[in-house]
């Protein structure tokens, strides 16, 4: 094939490109460093080199000019074709997102680990106790002696046991002893888990429930740590800060006793229903862990002093979503638990 | 206990803060106020008196004693001033005898005579009223304001009705009955305490009275009674016989002995003053063992590292006085105290702690930091795989549901599950509650039920504790289950899928192979279409579609798959471990393979053997396209895979890549009887 056949072909192939395949396609047949242009050049081999000279400037003259082309045709089939696209797939801006799903956890799992992060960040370290405990743990333990009230099945203890004699703990403060005897002080721990009661269900009753426990044990242990270790705790549990007050109680398994009350945060200590006007909202049982105690996870109380407390974790959960009913966390309702 | 404001006023010379802010005061310093009521001209104050002080603040003047110590008020405690008729002698009317010197440890009698009995006066009886007790005539309403007045609990008996006038106070024979004055009947045993005639068992010791002898309009000569039984032997009895009055609940904890003389006193000089009658002079007591004041040493270093802050030496003292505690030697850091009787609740230094604590006042205490050594916490093992797995879990879309430790008798019925497989609760609340569960699946099989009222598509899961019981133990341990509902009809597309997800999941937990094993036995399962899921051998749970008979007797229609996974072994078989696997930057090479195998063949087996040829080479076979129907022999499958061939070092020739094609498909032919198809 001479040069003039070729250009001819050329121009021919150029105007009956329709779009980018057949461009790149052409592109590749004509152009670069094995298309048929070079190729042609590359057979000038019989003719003197002036004749050489000139047909190869022709030759480039030709190849620049379609490459020219080429580039210009290949940005207007772009555009065309970009068009076309945006034109065939026109995106509906109005209609909604597609639902996307995915699972939950358990409203007491996510409170119970953010109270487990909060007291790791301060050092508490988490353990576990078993649920089924014998009376020792639950009871003598913790100064609880034999026909307290407190051990009672029904009236007043509360206290659900099993055909074997075992116990289905009634506080995590079971465990407290344990980690006594297993881990030397300075002891810090959070013990949370199950417990048990002998209780009909109502809006807030359960026969099994959540607590967490903690406990501290060291040389110097008071009540201004407590203070402080349960409002930093508080503050970072509502994101907020939080006004703590401790009353006196009793617990056989601490002395002194506190109960202790946060500033409601619905009325800010004005009264409201939420507080039954008091201003004040009942949050935990705390103490100075008694030295019967002490010597019962194989302390010397002379050396040993500690704090303990104890808290519900259905409370805290109740409280930081507003529900209203304790029997939702064990209805296995869909509706309920997608909420969280 | 319901306090009166105007009673507890009549106690002092200064006037009282108002109801509701001595109604606070006794919440920050003693105990809960939890009502206060205004009653015409008087407000009630309700008053959760804590248990250890039930033995000297469920009276009047125990509230107005605290009210004095937290306000360093000074207390007027009413004279007892007694006009005893010296021609009469108590003990010519009556004896005493105390057979169970355990469970009394003090008992007094006092007789009066010329009673007549009318209503009270009506003093006494709007004071009743408002501590919420019903007025029933002048002798009982005495008694039970002095109650109310002094924390004793007292009784009188109509002297006429007490056979031989012999006051016994013994444990109750077997067999033996008494009729309360509420008109009750309860059948004894030799646990209870009674106070009896020479006869018959007249009242339940510090419980209630019995109607035998019952004061009545015609009654003329009474006994009062004012004793000091063992509290937890009342105790005991109260719950036992289920039967708590205002006498019960003030015994049951500590109350002073020395206390009843003065009751007993204060009783006979209202009679007397109220009704007029002759009080015979002279007690028949019992009380072999005077109870005396205690002595503590209270070391002041410990007591203020207890409570964190330094209260003066002066306040101390101070409070202790407000508080009848004596001083009665004091060194360079410590007081030896003198503990009043009425005070039995203490016992240790700690008690003085909090008793000082309390009155000087918590709020003062000011919050600090514990502080000493920096140690990073160590990680629960257990809770960081529970979390991760529930993690994975809820990304994939389950949700997390917690059931209850307990399973009720008719749920096991529609298990199937044999009672003897489960440990029983010895006191149950009800039916529901009777056993611990020992697996999860059939609470969740319910909770799929309740759902599907609701939904279509869901997926549910828990990972908690199970009961398995042991010889005289009962192990706990934890599970892992979950329930797959869903609007899918292809139950092959469903079961495959649970199996990825299953497969991510262990995966996740760091464990690289799992493998699946049929042979499923329990019946929960539909055992054509369930499999048992395997780490390195070991059986770890089971998964696949639940067996329709439970289904139907759950009256569920629909298909529900489920698998149930032993959580303790999968995560002692589970790993942190990660380390970086090298990228090839060679081209990878794709070939299908396409064959007949028989249906029963496993799809990870092929696989197995496919990577078997090179382990190095081989870097993936991906399953697709897997059919059985027409056009396919009856008892087989057409199965294809990708398989994907890549060199760490080179770019495979299409000479090593033919090799490797050739040596698969000759060893698939070899195991699996593999026939090529075009």
């Amino acid at each position: 094939m001479d040069f003039e056949e070729l250009k001819e072909l050329i121009k021919k192939d150029l105007e009956q490109i329709k779009n980018s395949t057949e461009l790149k396609e052409f592109s590749n047949t004509y152009l670069g460093k094995k298309g048929k242009i070079r190729t042609l050049f590359s057979e000038l081999k019989d003719i003197s080199i002036d004749q050489r000279k000139i047909l190869g400037q022709e030759i480039n003259e030709f190849s620049n000019l379609i490459q020219d082309q080429t580039e210009k045709l290949e940005q207007t089939l772009r555009e065309q074709e970009r068009e076309w696209k945006q034109k065939q797939n026109k995106i509906d801006l109005d209609l909604p997102g597609e639902k996307i799903e995915i699972g939950h956890l358990h409203p007491l799992t996510i409170v119970r680990q953010e109270i487990e992060q909060i007291f790791e960040l301060m050092g508490f370290a988490i353990v576990e106790g078993p649920e089924i405990e014998d009376e020792w743990h639950n009871f003598d333990s913790l100064n609880i002696p034999k026909g307290h009230p407190a051990r009672d099945a029904l009236s007043l203890g509360k206290t659900l046991y099993l055909e074997t004699g075992e116990v289905l703990r009634s506080q995590t403060s079971s465990a407290q002893t344990r980690y006594m005897q297993k881990i030397k002080p300075p002891i810090r721990i959070v013990i949370p888990g199950r417990v048990y009661r002998y209780e009909k269900t109502d809006a807030s009753h359960e026969i099994n429930f959540y607590q967490i426990e903690g406990l501290m044990v060291d040389k110097n242990v008071s009540v201004a740590n407590l203070k402080a270790v349960l409002q930093r705790f508080l503050k970072e549990f509502f994101k907020r800060d939080v006004k703590i007050r401790l009353r006196p109680s009793y617990f056989p398994f601490t002395e002194p006793s506190f109960e202790i009350d946060m500033r409601c945060a619905v009325c800010e200590g004005k009264g409201c229903p939420a507080c039954k006007k008091i201003g004040w909202v009942e949050i935990l049982g705390a103490g100075i862990v008694h030295p019967n105690v002490i010597k019962n996870g194989g302390l010397d109380p002379n050396k040993y002093k500690g704090f303990a407390f104890g808290m519900s974790i259905d409370r805290l959960t109740m409280m930081k979503y507003k529900i209203n009913d304790i029997r939702w966390f064990h209805s296995a309702n869909l509706k309920f638990l997608k909420q969280f | 206990m319901n306090v009166s404001y105007n009673w507890i006023k009549t106690f002092f010379d200064k006037p009282l803060p108002q109801p509701k802010e001595l109604a606070e005061i006794l919440t920050m310093h003693s105990f809960e106020n939890e009502s206060l009521e205004k009653k015409g001209q008087d407000y009630i104050l309700g008053i959760d008196v804590l248990p250890d002080r039930a033995g000297d603040c469920l009276s009047h003047i125990g509230v107005a004693k605290e009210c004095a110590a937290i306000l360093d008020n000074k207390i007027l405690i009413p004279k007892i001033n007694l006009k005893e008729n010296k021609k009469l002698k108590t003990k010519d009317f009556v004896s005493v005898e105390v057979k169970d010197k355990i469970g009394c440890k003090r008992y007094i009698a006092r007789v009066l005579t010329n009673v007549k009995i009318t209503e009270s006066p009506k003093w006494i009886k709007e004071r009743l009223i408002a501590c919420g007790l019903n007025p029933i005539n002048n002798v009982v309403d005495i008694t039970n304001y002095v109650m109310l007045e002094m924390g004793q609990p007292l009784h009188a008996f109509d002297y006429e009705k007490i056979q031989d006038q012999k006051i016994i106070v013994r444990k109750a024979k077997k067999g033996e009955k008494i009729t309360t004055l509420s008109g009750l009947e309860y059948k004894l045993d030799e646990d209870i305490l009674v106070i009896a005639d020479s006869k018959n068992p007249l009242a339940l010791a510090g419980i209630k009275g019995g109607q035998k002898s019952e004061i009545n309009s015609k009654t003329k000569t009474i006994v009062l009674e004012s004793a000091n039984f063992n509290a937890k032997l009342i105790s005991q009895t109260a719950r036992k016989i289920n039967l708590r009055t205002d006498a019960s609940i003030r015994f049951e904890q500590n109350l002073d002995p020395n206390l009843a003389e003065l009751a007993i006193n204060r009783v006979a000089m209202l009679i007397n003053e109220i009704v007029g009658a002759d009080v015979a002079s002279g007690l028949v007591d019992f009380y072999p063992n005077k109870l005396k004041p205690k002595k503590i040493t209270l070391n002041l270093d410990n007591l203020n590292n207890i409570l964190g802050l330094t209260i003066p030496l002066k306040e101390i003292e101070n409070i202790l006085k407000r508080l009848d505690i004596k001083l009665i030697k004091k060194t360079k850091n410590s007081l030896l105290l003198e503990i009043p009787t009425s005070r039995q609740d203490i016992i240790i230094p700690e008690n003085l702690i909090e008793e000082i604590g309390r009155i000087y006042g918590y709020e003062k205490i000011q919050p600090e930091l514990p502080c000493g050594y920096l140690a990073p916490v160590e990680k629960n093992k257990d809770i960081f795989w529970q979390n991760k797995a529930k993690n994975i879990l809820k990304q994939l879309n389950y949700n997390e549901v917690y059931d209850y430790s307990f399973v009720d008798e008719d749920l096991l019925k529609l298990n199937g599950i044999a009672f003897n497989t489960l440990r029983k609760v010895k006191n149950p609340v009800s039916s529901e509650f009777a056993y611990l569960r020992n697996g999860l699946m059939p609470q969740l099989l319910r909770d799929a039920k309740e759902n599907l009222k609701t939904f279509k598509d869901f997926k549910i899961f828990e990972l908690d504790k199970i009961f398995i019981p042991q010889k005289n133990k009962t192990l706990e341990t934890r599970m892992l289950a979950g329930i797959i509902a869903t609007s899918e009809e292809k139950a092959q597309i469903i079961f495959s899928k649970i199996r990825g997800e299953l497969n991510l999941l262990i995966n996740n937990l760091g464990i690289e192979k799992v493998s699946y094993e049929k042979g499923i036995l329990e019946t929960t399962w539909d055992k054509q279409n369930s499999l048992i899921i395997k780490i390195k051998g070991q059986p770890i749970g089971v998964f696949g579609q639940i067996n329709f008979n439970i289904l139907e007797k759950f009256n569920i229609n629909e298909r529900i798959f489920g698998f149930e996974i032993d959580f303790e072994k999968l995560q002692s078989l589970s790993s942190e471990k990660k380390e970086f696997e090298s990228i090839s930057f060679h081209p990878p090479a794709t070939r299908d393979i396409s064959g007949l195998v028989l249906k029963t063949i496993a799809i990870d087996a092929i696989i197995e053997e496919i990577y078997k040829i090179d382990i190095h080479l081989i870097k993936s076979a991906e399953p697709f396209d897997i059919y059985q129907g027409s056009g396919i022999p009856e008892n087989q499958k057409s199965v294809s895979f990708h398989i994907v061939y890549q060199s760490d070092e080179k770019t495979l020739d299409t000479k090593t890549i033919d090799m490797l094609q050739k040596q698969i498909l000759e060893k698939l032919e070899e195991k699996f009887n593999w026939q090529i198809r075009n």
